[in-house]
């Protein structure tokens, strides 16, 4: 039972995490119809920026997710007003080749930059500490970022229900002419938009060089569980996509312990496939 | 309003870019043929998981070509005090990466033989990829020289144009047995289970596949068999499960950013078998050691060539100044300076045939015993299907960021620290 649980635990810290980088995704699919395929790149980028800043700076990945945060809320507009612009209103092939560009210019970029050694951060605040109730391990960087996940998603989830730029978000997804005439400034809801998903990932990817290596490649595989978290949940749903993350993270969890570890993603890949075929709007979508 | 120029120009402004193009390729190949150059690929992981080791491995093959191409007397090395090979013949690389892809890989082999004209390919770190790239080798009747790819089946298929400098995870599993058997005897060590982890690919499904036969042949039990997808978010599960079976031994098949992820896991579940022992992999990666810092001492693996073996190895140091211009500084690895050895080793087959016809150099290179300074043994000879029976790697563990030597004990330079330290004691 003791292993039951900490396999529990060890799934759902990870699949805070995936909600968390799931949940820009989903702002950004759900209000706009756009797949950012470049969203695990953004990841790997606001991982570079906390690295960085940690490593030349001494600055702790915890003080960091704000830098990072912001960095990629930069990056997210300027992708919003230089590519996505231009393909609103065409076929949604377009900006999913547009991001995917993107995505392969971010991870060369970055390949170029720093070369694809593994950074990894040491000696930060929370470091491979562990926090132990009776024989149950807590990671502290994994129990810090889940936290985070929450608070970051429960606020952003806050923003488009509750709040007046929210409404303004749900008017322009409903229906983007209708907003219009409403005297909803959509391009500035889409602008805002595509820069507070970048943030959420930005955030996530803030606090991961606590406990995880740095490299080009690292996003992808965030990226593709983002993808699945947004289209299990239902597109657009942020609760349905942060309850994906968990059941994402838990599913791994378990498969990886109590079949094999090479069967996890196995797992969490035929969950999508079941999903996706028996309710093709997700847990949450309508 | 823009000036559009009309169609004919359009036309003309493509044909000049066009007889450029042709003009300047005719160029450089009559450039290459006047002044005799032998054309070798290069395929090695540049991109994706395992870049680093790929790029180091392309560094090692480039340097060896330096030296090659021009005279370097204070380099102990073959063919090093004279210039090019073959009465004047420069080798000239050409580079492809296989971005750790068997299919790209294959598809880079056959884009280097096919369109760049190259005459023989070194390659492909990943044992996946240098599989099926030296079969399109292998049809064309070129040679494959393999300088890291440590999977036994690499050599088990019997062909005549591939040859594989590095030992194999089976004489690698044979060797790890033997440790633990040594520390049985030595240490009163009590080893009696083991525990595998590795990637599931060519490389780890093989490596696993020749533990589990040297274990059994040993009299080990194997209790926990832990295959895992490269590039994973978290290996937890991996790791539970290795904690909870707790084998006294741990065999290791683990590259690149999972081999540091996996011990940053062991250390935050608090566990550590008695011993560990890697394959070719992260462990021996210099830049995730010192990146890992303590985390990453008390482990082991076998280890070819570390700047640590300097005693053992004098001819590397003058090499190894010239690989670290182009590797930031960055030592040789074990599987770095098998790519080396590999580029060494065919221009002295070149030069020893007196001829480019590739099944003369492939006769050659199995006939005869060759020098290699860059090699721990300092020989290197093939046997049928390619493996080099002179190919030997030394056990060593990390104690304080430096790979210390262990076994066998006759080139031990320090003590073992058996069992390893645990993760609250360091």
């Amino acid at each position: 039972m003791e292993t039951f649980v900490q396999v529990l635990i060890d799934g759902l810290l990870s699949g805070m995490v995936y909600a968390l980088v799931a949940a820009g995704l989903c702002l950004i699919w759900g209000v706009m119809d756009v797949i950012n395929f470049a969203h695990g790149e953004y990841l790997m980028v606001s991982m570079y920026v906390s690295y960085w800043l940690g490593f030349l700076a001494n600055v702790d990945p915890l003080v960091s997710i704000i830098a990072s945060g912001v960095f990629i809320f930069i990056i997210g507009v300027l992708t919003y007003k230089l590519i996505i612009k231009y393909t609103i209103g065409r076929p949604g092939l377009v900006a999913l080749l547009a991001t995917f560009g993107l995505a392969m210019f971010l991870k060369n970029v970055c390949m170029n930059r720093f070369s694809p050694n593994f950074l990894i951060l040491s000696n930060t605040w929370l470091g491979d500490k562990t926090f132990h109730a009776g024989n149950l391990i807590f990671p502290i960087p994994q129990l810090v970022a889940g936290i985070l996940a929450l608070v970051v998603v429960g606020l952003v989830y806050a923003l488009v229900s509750a709040t007046r730029f929210g409404w303004a978000v749900q008017a322009t997804a409903m229906d983007r002419e209708a907003a219009e005439l409403m005297g909803i400034n959509t391009e500035r809801v889409y602008v805002l938009i595509f820069g507070l998903g970048g943030a959420c990932v930005g955030i996530a990817g803030g606090i991961m060089p606590s406990y995880l290596a740095v490299h080009p490649e690292v996003g992808s595989m965030f990226g593709l569980i983002a993808f699945v978290c947004v289209a299990m949940g239902g597109f657009g749903s942020i609760p349905g996509a942060f309850l994906a993350g968990l059941l994402v993270g838990v599913v791994e969890a378990l498969a990886g312990f109590y079949t094999a570890p090479v069967f996890k993603y196995i797992a969490v890949f035929g969950l999508y496939l079941a999903v996706v075929s028996l309710r093709p709007k997700g847990i949450f979508g309508w | 309003m823009f000036y559009r120029p009309p169609r004919l120009t359009y036309l003309f402004i493509c044909f000049t870019v066009f007889c450029l193009l042709v003009g300047f390729g005719a160029a450089t190949t009559y450039a290459q043929t006047s002044t005799k150059v032998i054309k070798i690929g290069t395929i090695f992981p540049l991109t994706g998981p395992v870049a680093t080791a790929g790029q180091r491995c392309q560094a090692a093959v480039q340097t060896a070509v330096d030296i090659i191409n021009n005279k370097y007397t204070d380099i102990k090395v073959p063919l090093a005090n004279k210039e090019g090979i073959l009465g004047g013949h420069k080798i000239v690389l050409v580079h492809a990466d296989s971005q750790g892809k068997p299919d790209v890989g294959k598809s880079e082999a056959e884009r280097l033989f096919n369109q760049e004209g190259v005459w023989a390919i070194i390659g492909a770190y990943n044992s996946s990829v240098s599989k099926p790239a030296s079969l399109v080798a292998e049809r064309m009747k070129k040679i494959f020289m393999c300088g890291a790819s440590s999977s036994a089946a690499l050599t088990q298929r019997d062909m005549k144009y591939f040859f594989r400098m590095a030992p194999t995870d089976e004489t690698e599993s044979i060797e790890f047995v033997d440790v633990l058997k040594w520390l049985n005897k030595k240490k009163n060590a009590n080893i009696k289970t083991l525990g595998i982890i590795y990637e599931n690919s060519e490389f780890g499904k093989h490596a696993a596949e020749e533990a589990k036969k040297a274990a059994a042949a040993g009299g080990f039990k194997v209790v926990a068999d832990v295959p895992f997808s490269p590039g994973a978010t978290n290996l937890n599960s991996e790791v539970q499960t290795l904690k909870k079976n707790n084998p006294d031994a741990l065999f290791g098949a683990v590259l690149g950013a999972d081999y540091s992820l996996m011990i940053r896991t062991m250390k935050q579940m608090a566990w550590l078998p008695k011993i560990a022992i890697s394959y070719c992999s992260g462990y021996q990666d210099p830049v995730i050691t010192k990146q890992l810092g303590g985390d990453a001492d008390y482990f082991m693996g076998s280890t070819a060539y570390s700047p640590q073996f300097a005693s053992l190895m004098p001819a590397v140091g003058a090499v190894e100044k010239i690989f670290k211009t182009k590797t930031n500084g960055v030592p040789f690895d074990g599987d770095s300076i098998q790519e080396a050895v590999a580029m060494f080793v065919l221009a002295q087959a070149i030069e020893k045939a007196g001829s480019l016809d590739p099944e003369k150099v492939a006769a050659t290179l199995y006939a005869n015993t060759w020098d290699s300074p860059l090699s721990l043994g300092g020989k290197v000879a093939f046997a049928k299907g390619g493996q080099n029976i002179k190919a030997q790697s030394i056990v060593t563990q990390l104690q304080g960021g430096e790979y210390k030597r262990i076994y066998p004990e006759d080139m031990s330079d320090t003590q073992i620290v058996f069992p390893m330290k645990p993760w609250n004691k360091r």
